[in-house]
């Protein structure tokens, strides 16, 4: 190994290790303790001082995932406990009287979260390709106008939305959302998938012109595969975003098509805030985006960036 | 050549589309990719646009919509512009934006910084400080208040355990002095990482041969920091601050879930108010008018940032 | 500041699009700022006036 007087020495590196390890520890903190209050009871998440290690209960997902009542003590003897979740809920004196909306609401965040990526990509794939490697009029306008769209304060543009679903009936619908959804992440396909595309030669597309290839074969023959990768890191980007906003959905969906982000904080339990369902709800709506994160590391920057910065 | 692949397409598709899709020009493909993005676009966001410019002019009420409609000029405008409580938001807005961008590029060139030293493990910690910004803001959000109670709060019990300050002598979110702070806290914890990353790329563009030229002309380490190394990450830095200003000058979700911009009106950030008068007071005229201004004002920031990030993409 | 003048006569995009982005920066200013509501007031006629040029004299020839 040669001497570079850009490497680091020894303590150097050991000291920035500990100090970036530090402030990781710090960071994740929030993020486990909502893992582990997810798994305590009631009474252990609010314990004072807050407890670390408790007894472990799935107490939270049960009573995330259904409605209970209080019973008589005749009545608990009557109907015994015949499930885990059933035993889980009689301990507490309570009897299971059906599911609760949660389901129902992270439905709502998948279907709206992968038909909106889809079209997304779809649309934004196309304009990409058009803007990558066709004249134009006006063309550096257009890409502004697109970026700018995603600028937008999300509550200056709920107010005509607002009236326009209104009119067309698409309030509180999955349609509504999900073309919404599309409208607000094209902005972000287009500009990432222009990059992805731009990096492809051109000289692939030229030859199979020459082979007789007509454009459209060219495009989903040879540009589509080159830029798969590019393809499969927008739409997780695209998911990401519909998954997590939150403006849109509290301001335009109530009862029908509402997603999870809106309904996860009105989990209220039997005696104030149930802290250890939220947790449930949270762990099953954020532990899915970690993994992705993970999966994405290497275009993270890409994305955040709309692709101005490669890395 | 029988076998070539426009042969095959020619016999596998009637024939009459195979000669409608080969007679397709380059001019006129080009306008079928882009017109769908285009007309989407025009419709969930030029077209609600002008509605709202529109309705800005006005005293339209949505929940009367059989009361007559007015055309009130600029008169919603001089209202807005002249309202001290509207002025208030703003300097609140101000106070959020000011502090979480000092912070965050301080925190995070720091760390891009030294994770440039390309310890043993950095990828993994890089990975790990991310989660937060990837995450949803409503529901990191709603949770920060239960890290934030007095008490039982895990924020209070630490800070409590580092400063000797009893964890119950103080509420984050319930504390009209505290309350801004509190909001500053989470953004910074969740968006530092944001900055971290794009310094990171700019520490990593910079060519080791700089510093080796820097070292032969025994430049100190000192010197080289504040003339190579800052210089070079600037305009990074000018790309992350600017996205993180327009981000949290229209921030939303995050504060609400946390503050519900109360104590009193203390964190009620100018997109809260809006939604206030926008969906609970129902003056829509009045919010159009109030949207507008926000607009114009990102329009303007996103204009010179679209200008910085034209200026990175060159280098 | 020389050629930044000559560039502002001869209708140059550089120096131009400065100064909205100038004008752009100073409306945010004025709105966000804590001591004068009159220069509150007039902060979005500050940062139209910007944003509008901005739009403009991004057509100018480099």
């Amino acid at each position: 190994m040669s001497y570079s007087v850009t490497e680091p020495s020894k303590p150097q590196k050991w000291i920035a290790g500990l100090l970036v390890a530090a402030y990781g520890i710090i960071t994740i903190l929030p993020l486990l303790w909502i893992i582990s209050t997810s798994f305590k009871s009631q009474n252990d998440a609010i314990a004072y001082p807050p407890e670390v290690f408790s007894e472990f209960t799935l107490g939270g997902y049960v009573n995330l995932f259904t409605t209970q009542t209080r019973q008589s003590a005749e009545a608990l003897e009557a109907n015994p406990p015949e499930t885990w979740y059933d035993e889980i809920v009689h301990e507490r004196g309570m009897a299971i009287v059906g599911p609760s909306r949660f389901g129902e609401r992270f439905m709502n965040s998948v279907i709206i979260g992968f038909g909106s990526t889809f079209l997304s990509v779809f649309l934004g794939t196309l304009a990409a390709y058009a803007f990558s490697r066709f004249r134009i009029p006006l063309k550096d306008d257009l890409l502004f106008f697109i970026l700018s769209t995603r600028m937008m304060p999300p509550i200056a543009v709920a107010i005509p939305i607002f009236l326009m679903f209104r009119g067309l009936g698409l309030s509180d619908t999955h349609a509504g959302m999900i073309l919404l959804y599309t409208a607000v992440n094209l902005s972000l396909s287009v500009w990432l998938l222009k990059g992805f595309i731009d990096e492809i030669p051109r000289e692939y597309e030229e030859a199979a012109l020459i082979d007789g290839y007509t454009r459209f074969q060219a495009f989903y023959k040879v540009v589509l595969p080159q830029a798969a990768t590019g393809i499969a890191s927008t739409a997780i980007f695209c998911l990401i975003f519909a998954w997590n906003e939150y403006a849109f959905a509290v301001l335009l969906t109530s009862g029908n098509a509402q997603t999870a982000p809106p309904f996860i904080p009105t989990i209220i339990g039997v005696t104030g805030q149930d802290w250890p369902a939220v947790a449930a709800g949270a762990t099953i709506f954020l532990v899915p985006v970690m993994v992705f994160t993970i999966l994405l590391r290497k275009h993270l920057l890409r994305g955040i960036t709309f692709g101005a910065v490669r890395k | 050549m029988p076998d070539s692949p426009s042969d095959r397409l020619a016999t596998a598709t009637p024939s009459g589309v195979a000669r409608t899709i080969r007679g397709l020009s380059d001019r006129t493909i080009a306008w079928i990719f882009v017109a769908p993005t285009i007309f989407l676009l025009l419709a969930i966001n030029i077209f609600p646009l002008i509605w709202t410019i529109r309705l800005s002019f006005t005293n339209y009420r949505v929940n009367r919509p059989n009361a007559d409609v007015e055309w009130v000029g600029l008169q919603n405008y001089q209202r807005i512009l002249n309202d001290p409580d509207v002025w208030a938001t703003m300097q609140a807005t101000a106070h959020f934006l000011i502090w979480t961008i000092v912070l965050q590029v301080l925190i995070g060139f720091a760390l891009a910084w030294l994770i440039n030293r390309k310890f043993k493990g950095n990828d993994l910690w890089t990975t790990i400080i991310v989660l937060p910004m990837m995450l949803s803001p409503a529901v990191v959000g709603n949770f920060w208040t239960f890290l934030y109670q007095p008490q039982i709060g895990l924020f209070n019990t630490v800070v409590g355990y580092l400063t000797g300050a009893a964890p119950d002598s103080f509420s984050m979110i319930g504390d009209v002095a505290l309350a801004p702070w509190s909001i500053v806290i989470v953004d910074t914890w969740m968006w530092t990482p944001f900055v971290m990353l794009i310094c990171l790329a700019g520490l990593r563009s910079i060519p080791d041969s700089i510093y080796e030229a820097a070292e032969c002309d025994r430049a100190s380490a000192w010197r080289q920091f504040w003339t190579i190394t800052v210089p070079m990450v600037l305009p990074f830095l000018m790309l992350a601050v600017l996205f993180r200003g327009i981000e949290n000058f229209k921030m939303f979700d995050l504060v609400v879930q946390l503050t519900g911009g109360g104590p009193g009106n203390t964190t009620t950030l100018t997109a809260i108010d809006l939604k206030r008068e926008a969906f609970e007071r129902w003056r829509t005229g009045y919010a159009s008018a109030y949207a507008v201004i926000l607009f114009v004002t990102v329009f303007g920031l996103a204009s010179i940032y679209v200008k910085a990030l034209n200026k990175v993409k060159e280098r | 500041m020389r050629t930044f003048l000559t560039g502002l006569l001869r209708l140059r995009r550089g120096p131009w699009e400065m100064l909205a982005s100038i004008l752009i920066a100073l409306g945010v200013v004025m709105l966000m700022q804590p001591w004068l509501l009159i220069a509150y007031s007039y902060s979005f006629i500050v940062t139209l006036t910007g944003t509008v040029m901005f739009i403009i004299v991004s057509h100018f020839p480099e």
